[in-house]
C-alpha cells in the first residue's frame, strides 16, 4: 500500500498527511526519498516535517486556502460513490458503531487538490453500497467550492480511482494474487472495472529497501509501535 | 465563522445550528458557518509559567487557541520561573497572562500524556487505561488505584 500510495506523489507538490495514518506517511516519504525529492511534506506533529507553530489551527487555515495538493483520508465506511462516514452507524442518539469523528474529515476531502483514500482492512462492512452516515461526501452540488476530492482509493486488495462523470469508485489495478473473485467477496458492492484494469506493479526492491530503513526510522519518531511491528519480513 | 466544504454531507441534517448561507462576497456560492465552541473551563498544563499566568506551551497542541476560546482558563505549570527564563527559550510559544485565570505549580500534571522537551508519553500507561475502560468495573479499579488510593 506504502509503495501505490508513493506512485501518486508528485515532485513540487505539497503532500499533507493526518493523524492515524501511518501507511500514507510511508508511502509519502517513499516518494519524498525517491521520485519527490522537492515535494514539501507535512506529517502531523512529526518532529522533521510539521511546519507549523500555531498547532492544528494553522494546518486548517492553510488547507482551507487550498494549498495542499495531495492528502488522505480512510473511513469506517466508505461507499461505490466516494462518500465516508467517519462519524457513526445507526442512530444518531444511540448509535450501534460510533467512529473517531469527522474533525476536518469534510473540509479536507474538498480543499486539497487530489485525496487518497485508503483503508488497510478490505472488507464488506468497510466498503459498503452506501454509507450510513455521509461526513465527507464524494461529490457535491456546484454552488459549493470545491477545487479537489477523491482520486484513488487504495487497499491491500486492489487501487480504485474516483471517477467524477459517475461511475464513482472503479478498479484500476488488482494486486498481485488477488482475484475478481476474491475483491467481489470482499467488497459490498459489486466492483466497476475500468476497462484497462491491470495488474498492480509490485514494489521494486529499492522501495522495498528504502522503507525497510530510512522510511521505517522516519515514522518511527511518530509511530513507534507501527515502526516495530509492521516492516517485519 | 466559514468553513470551507461540509456542505452536501449529513453535517446539514445533524447539526441544525450549522448554517448555510450564500457567500455574500460570491453569491452564486453557497459556504458553511459554524458557531464558536465557547468552554466554560480550560484546563492547560505548561512547560513553565511566571506569577503573573504567562504559559509557555507546546507549540505542537492547541492549548493556546483553547485557553483564548473559553470562560475560565486553569493552568498548571511543570514550574514557576522568572519571567526573563520564559521568555529566553527557543522551543513552544508563549500565551500572555492575560488569557489566564488562575494558576498552580504541578510538576507531572500532564501525566500520563507528553510535555515536549521534558517528559515522554507514557504508552503503557495510555494502553492500560484504554484497557480499563471498556467496561465499568474495570474502569472503577483503575480509577481506585490510580486515583483514589
Amino acid at each position: 500500500m506504502a509503495s501505490v500510495i508513493a506512485r501518486e506523489v508528485r515532485d513540487g507538490e505539497t503532500v499533507a498527511v493526518g493523524t492515524l495514518a501511518a501507511i500514507p506517511a510511508c508511502g509519502t516519504l517513499l516518494a519524498h526519498f525517491t521520485h519527490a525529492p522537492r515535494a514539501t511534506v507535512i506529517i502531523i506533529n512529526h518532529p522533521d516535517y510539521w511546519p507549523f507553530r500555531g498547532g492544528s489551527k494553522e494546518f486548517y487555515d492553510f488547507a482551507q486556502r487550498g494549498k495542499i495538493d495531495l492528502f488522505f483520508l480512510s473511513g469506517g465506511e466508505i461507499d461505490r460513490r466516494g462518500n465516508l462516514n467517519l462519524m457513526f452507524v445507526g442512530d444518531h442518539e444511540r448509535p450501534r458503531v460510533r467512529f473517531p469523528g469527522g474533525a476536518g474529515a469534510a473540509m479536507l476531502y474538498y480543499m486539497p487538490r487530489r485525496v487518497v483514500v485508503f483503508r488497510a482492512e478490505h472488507s464488506p462492512r468497510i466498503f459498503v453500497e452506501r454509507v450510513d452516515t455521509v461526513t465527507s461526501p464524494g461529490s457535491t452540488p456546484l454552488d459549493v467550492v470545491r477545487p479537489g476530492g477523491p482520486w484513488k482509493v487504495v487497499t491491500p486488495l486492489c487501487v480504485f480511482r474516483y471517477d467524477p462523470g459517475g461511475a464513482g469508485l472503479v478498479v484500476e489495478s488488482l494486486h498481485p494474487g488477488v482475484s475478481r473473485e476474491e475483491l467481489g467477496r470482499r467488497t459490498g458492492f459489486a466492483p466497476a472495472y475500468d476497462g484497462a484494469a491491470g495488474v498492480t506493479p509490485e514494489p521494486t526492491s529499492e522501495a522495498l529497501d528504502l522503507l525497510r530503513t530510512r522510511v521505517k526510522d522516519a515514522v518511527a519518531r511518530i509511530y513507534p509501535r507501527f515502526a516495530a511491528t509492521a516492516f517485519a519480513r | 465563522m466559514p468553513v470551507r466544504g461540509h456542505v452536501g454531507s449529513d453535517y446539514e441534517r445533524l447539526r441544525p445550528e450549522f448554517r448555510v448561507i450564500s457567500n455574500p462576497w460570491a453569491p452564486t456560492e453557497r459556504v458553511m458557518l459554524v458557531p464558536p465552541i465557547v468552554p466554560d473551563v480550560a484546563l492547560i498544563h505548561a512547560i513553565a509559567a511566571t506569577r503573573d499566568g504567562t504559559l509557555l506551551l507546546d507549540h505542537m497542541e492547541d492549548d493556546a487557541l483553547l485557553a483564548q476560546a473559553s470562560r475560565t482558563v486553569v493552568a498548571s505549570a511543570e514550574r514557576i520561573v522568572a519571567s526573563e527564563e520564559l521568555r529566553r527559550t527557543g522551543d513552544g510559544v508563549i500565551l500572555e497572562g492575560i488569557h489566564v485565570t488562575a494558576l498552580v505549580e504541578a510538576p507531572g500534571g500532564a501525566r500520563p500524556t507528553l510535555v515536549r522537551g521534558v517528559s515522554p508519553i507514557d504508552a503503557d500507561q495510555i494502553r492500560e487505561y484504554v484497557a480499563a475502560a471498556v467496561d465499568d468495573a474495570a474502569f472503577k479499579r483503575y480509577l481506585d488505584r490510580y486515583v483514589y488510593d
